[in-house]
C-alpha cells in the first residue's frame, strides 16, 4: 500500500513537473533573412524587438515565450531552402518569417507547403508570390505593381517630366520595375540601364546618364551604397536633376553614404518613423533605445512578421493548428507601427497607404 | 567627343583601381608561385581601417592612409605565418594554399561582419572636382591615379635598385638557385606577402572615398583583380597595371554603346578570349 501510495505521488510529481515544462516551452518562430545584409540585419532586429515586446508583456499561449530561429538565407535560393528545411524538419518550427528576395520566396514556398507549415514573407515584391496556391503563404510588403501603380500617378500627375532615365540593378526587381517605367513614360524614357548587384564605381554610368540630359533619373537598387553611389557619382560630373528612388529603397541609410548627394531623392513607402499612432511611437522608441538609429521599413516589416503570427498563434489557442492560425491571420484587421493592415484571398497585406518620402536636411521625411 | 573623353578619363580612374588591387595579387604569385584567395580581403581591411581612423579617430585623411598600410601588412604577415608558410612548404603546398587563403578570408569576411555589421560606410578623401577641359573628375580620383603612379614608379625602383628587389626577382625565377647565392628564401618570400597585402591595403584606403566601405566588398574586387592578372600574366606587375588600365578603359567607353552591365560583361568574355588564345597571358615573365 505504502509502494503504492509512493507511485501515485511519483506520477503526480512527474505530471506536474511535465505539465510545467510544457507550460514553459518556447513558442519557436523560424525566421530567414540575407543576414549579413545591412537590410537583412535591420529586418532582424526589427523581428527580435517584436519578440520582446510579446515576451515583456508576458507571451503567448498561457505564458510560453516566443523564440526565435534565425538563419542566413544569403540571398540565394539554395540557402534560402536549405534553411526552412532546416528549421522545419530539424528544429520543429511550422512558421517561416522573413525574406527579402523574391527568387529566395519563390523556392522556399514549396518547402512549406510539403511541411504543411505557414510562411509570412517580410519583403519580397515579385506580385505571384502570392499566387503559389497554397493558402497559408502571406506577403506584408507592397508589390511592384502596387508599388508602380501608386508611384506611376505621382510622377506623372505630380512630378511631370518631360525626359526620364531609369538605372536599375540587374535581379527580378530592377529588371520588373525597368519594364513598368518603360509602360508608364514610353518614348519619355530616353535612357535606361542595368548595373550589376555588387557594381561599386558608377562614374562611367553616370557620364552616360548625364548625357540623355533627363531631367528625372529614377533608381532602383536594394542597397544603399549603390544607390548612393549612383547618386554620388552623378553629383559627381556635375549632374542634378530629380532624383527618385523606386518605392520601398528610400530609407536614412542613403544620406548617410552619400552625403549631400542624397538631398531631394524621393520615393514613396508603406512606412515613415514620423507616423504618429501609440504603436509606432513606442516602436521607433525602443528601437532607437536598442539600436542607436530610427527604423525604416525594413525593420517594421520584420516586426510584423514576428507581431502578427504570434498574436495569431495566440488568438487560435494553438502552435500546432497552422489552417487555424492562417484563418485568423486572413480574418483579422492588424495594428502595426505603420497603421491598420489587413490580408486579402491570396494573403497580400493591404495598408491604408503609401507615404511621399524625400531626404531634407540628411534624414528620410515626409514629403506631404 | 566630350562624352568620348570623359569616358576615357573615368576608365583611366577606374582601371588604376584595378591595377591597385591586381599589383600584390601578381606579386604574390610571381614570387610565391601561390594564388592569394585572401587578397581581396586585405583590400577591404584597408578600406576599413581608414574609415575607422578617419570617422572614428578624426585623423586626417592622409595619416588613415599609412595606418592602414601597416596594419594590413601586420595581418598580411601574421596569414602568411598562420596560413601561408606552413601549407606552402608541404608537397603540393601551393594548391593547398588556395584553399588555406580562401579560408583565412572568409574568417576575416566574417569577423569584420560581426564586428562591424553590413552597414555601408562612407568616408570623405580629398573635396573638389578638377576640369581637363570638358572633362570633369573629382579630387579624389585625380588624387588616386596619381598615388597609383607613384605606387608604380616606387615599386619599379624597389625592385631594379634596391637588394631586397634583386633578391626577391632572384626567388621569383627559381628558389634553388636563389638559395644557393645566399639569398633567405624564405625571409624574402614572407616580406613579399607583407608588401603585398601592404599594396592591397593601401589600394583599400584609396578606392573607399569612391566606393563606400562595406564588409563583402573584398570578394568582388578580388574577382576582378584575378580577371586582370591573369590576362595580364600571372607574376607580370607591368601586365597587371596594363591590363588594369585597358579593362577599365575598355568597361567605361564601351558602355556608351552597350549599356554598363553588357561592358562590364565582356570584361570575364575577354578572360575566356585570353585562356583561349594565349594561356600564360599578354605579360608573360615580365617580372623575370
Amino acid at each position: 500500500m505504502k509502494t503504492y501510495k509512493k507511485l501515485v505521488a511519483g506520477a503526480l510529481l512527474a505530471s506536474a513537473l511535465v505539465s510545467q515544462a510544457v507550460a514553459q516551452e518556447a513558442v519557436k518562430l523560424g525566421v530567414i533573412f540575407p543576414t549579413r545584409t545591412i537590410i537583412g540585419e535591420q529586418a532582424v532586429h526589427g523581428a527580435e524587438l517584436a519578440a520582446k515586446q510579446i515576451n515583456d508583456a508576458g507571451g503567448i499561449l498561457d505564458g510560453r515565450m516566443v523564440e526565435l530561429i534565425v538563419y542566413d538565407s544569403n540571398f540565394s535560393a539554395v540557402d534560402g531552402v536549405s534553411a526552412a528545411q532546416r528549421l522545419l524538419t530539424q528544429d520543429g518550427v511550422k512558421y517561416i518569417l522573413g525574406e527579402i528576395s523574391s527568387t529566395v520566396a519563390f523556392a522556399v514556398i514549396p518547402v512549406v507547403e510539403s511541411e504543411e507549415a505557414l510562411a509570412m514573407l517580410a519583403m519580397p515584391k515579385h506580385p505571384d508570390v502570392t499566387n503559389s496556391g497554397y493558402e497559408n503563404v502571406f506577403r506584408l510588403n507592397s508589390t511592384s505593381q502596387i508599388d508602380a501603380a501608386s508611384f506611376g500617378k505621382y510622377l506623372t500627375e505630380t512630378v511631370k517630366p518631360e525626359k526620364v532615365a531609369v538605372l536599375v540593378q540587374n535581379d527580378d526587381i530592377g529588371l520588373t520595375s525597368l519594364e513598368q517605367m518603360k509602360q508608364l513614360f514610353g518614348e519619355k524614357v530616353v535612357f535606361s540601364d542595368i548595373f550589376d548587384v555588387k557594381q561599386a564605381d558608377f562614374s562611367a554610368l553616370a557620364t552616360n546618364v548625364r548625357a540623355s540630359g533627363a531631367d528625372l533619373v529614377c533608381v532602383t537598387a536594394a542597397n544603399p551604397e549603390q544607390s548612393g553611389g549612383v547618386f554620388r557619382s552623378m553629383a559627381d560630373v556635375g549632374y542634378s536633376p530629380k532624383r527618385c528612388l523606386l518605392p520601398g529603397y528610400l530609407n536614412n541609410d542613403l544620406p548617410d553614404v552619400a552625403g549631400a548627394a542624397a538631398e531631394g531623392v524621393f520615393s514613396q513607402d508603406v512606412y515613415i518613423d514620423t507616423i504618429d499612432s501609440e504603436l509606432n511611437n513606442t516602436f521607433v522608441k525602443e528601437y532607437l533605445a536598442a539600436q542607436g538609429k530610427v527604423p525604416g521599413k525594413p525593420e517594421v516589416l520584420g516586426f510584423e512578421t514576428v507581431w502578427i503570427v504570434a498574436k495569431a498563434i495566440d488568438a487560435a489557442g494553438s502552435y500546432d493548428d497552422v489552417s487555424k492560425v492562417a484563418k485568423v491571420i486572413r480574418d483579422t484587421q492588424w495594428e502595426s507601427p505603420r497603421g491598420k493592415l489587413r490580408f486579402n484571398e491570396i494573403g497580400q497585406a493591404l495598408t491604408e497607404k503609401l507615404y511621399n518620402t524625400v531626404v531634407k536636411d540628411g534624414r528620410v521625411v515626409r514629403a506631404d | 567627343m566630350e562624352l568620348l573623353l570623359q569616358q576615357i578619363a573615368n576608365g583611366l580612374s577606374l582601371g588604376m583601381a584595378y591595377a591597385l588591387v591586381a599589383l600584390g595579387l601578381t606579386l604574390v604569385f610571381g614570387v610565391l608561385h601561390v594564388v592569394n584567395f585572401a587578397h581581396g580581403e586585405f583590400y577591404m581591411l584597408g578600406a576599413l581601417v581608414t574609415v575607422l581612423v578617419v570617422k572614428s579617430l578624426g585623423l586626417p585623411y592622409i595619416v588613415a592612409l599609412l595606418v592602414a598600410i601597416v596594419l594590413v601588412s601586420a595581418v598580411a604577415w601574421v596569414m602568411d605565418i598562420v596560413a601561408v608558410s606552413p601549407v606552402a612548404r608541404k608537397p603540393g603546398g601551393d594548391q593547398i594554399v588556395l584553399v588555406s587563403t580562401y579560408a583565412a578570408g572568409l574568417i576575416i569576411v566574417e569577423t569584420v561582419l560581426a564586428a562591424i555589421g553590413p552597414t555601408p560606410i562612407a568616408v570623405s578623401g580629398f573635396s573638389g572636382i578638377v576640369h581637363f577641359g570638358s572633362v570633369v573628375l573629382t579630387m579624389h580620383r585625380v588624387f588616386m591615379f596619381a598615388a597609383g603612379i607613384v605606387m608604380i614608379c616606387g615599386l619599379y625602383m624597389l625592385f631594379a635598385r634596391t637588394n631586397f628587389g634583386r633578391s626577391l626577382r632572384a626567388v621569383a625565377q627559381s628558389d634553388y638557385a636563389a638559395k644557393v647565392v645566399g639569398i633567405d628564401v624564405e625571409r624574402i618570400k614572407t616580406l613579399t606577402f607583407v608588401l603585398a597585402g601592404g599594396i592591397a591595403g593601401l589600394a583599400g584606403g584609396l578606392i573607399a572615398p569612391i566606393i563606400t566601405f562595406n564588409a563583402t566588398m573584398g570578394l568582388h574586387a578580388g574577382i576582378h583583380a584575378f580577371v586582370v592578372v591573369v590576362i595580364g600574366s600571372m607574376g607580370s606587375i607591368p601586365g597587371a597595371v596594363v591590363c588594369g588600365l585597358s579593362l577599365g578603359m575598355i568597361e567605361s567607353v564601351l558602355s556608351i554603346f552597350l549599356g554598363q552591365h553588357v561592358a562590364a560583361t565582356l570584361i570575364y568574355s575577354l578572360l575566356l578570349v585570353t585562356l583561349f588564345v594565349r594561356p600564360q597571358g599578354l605579360f608573360q615573365g615580365a617580372l623575370r
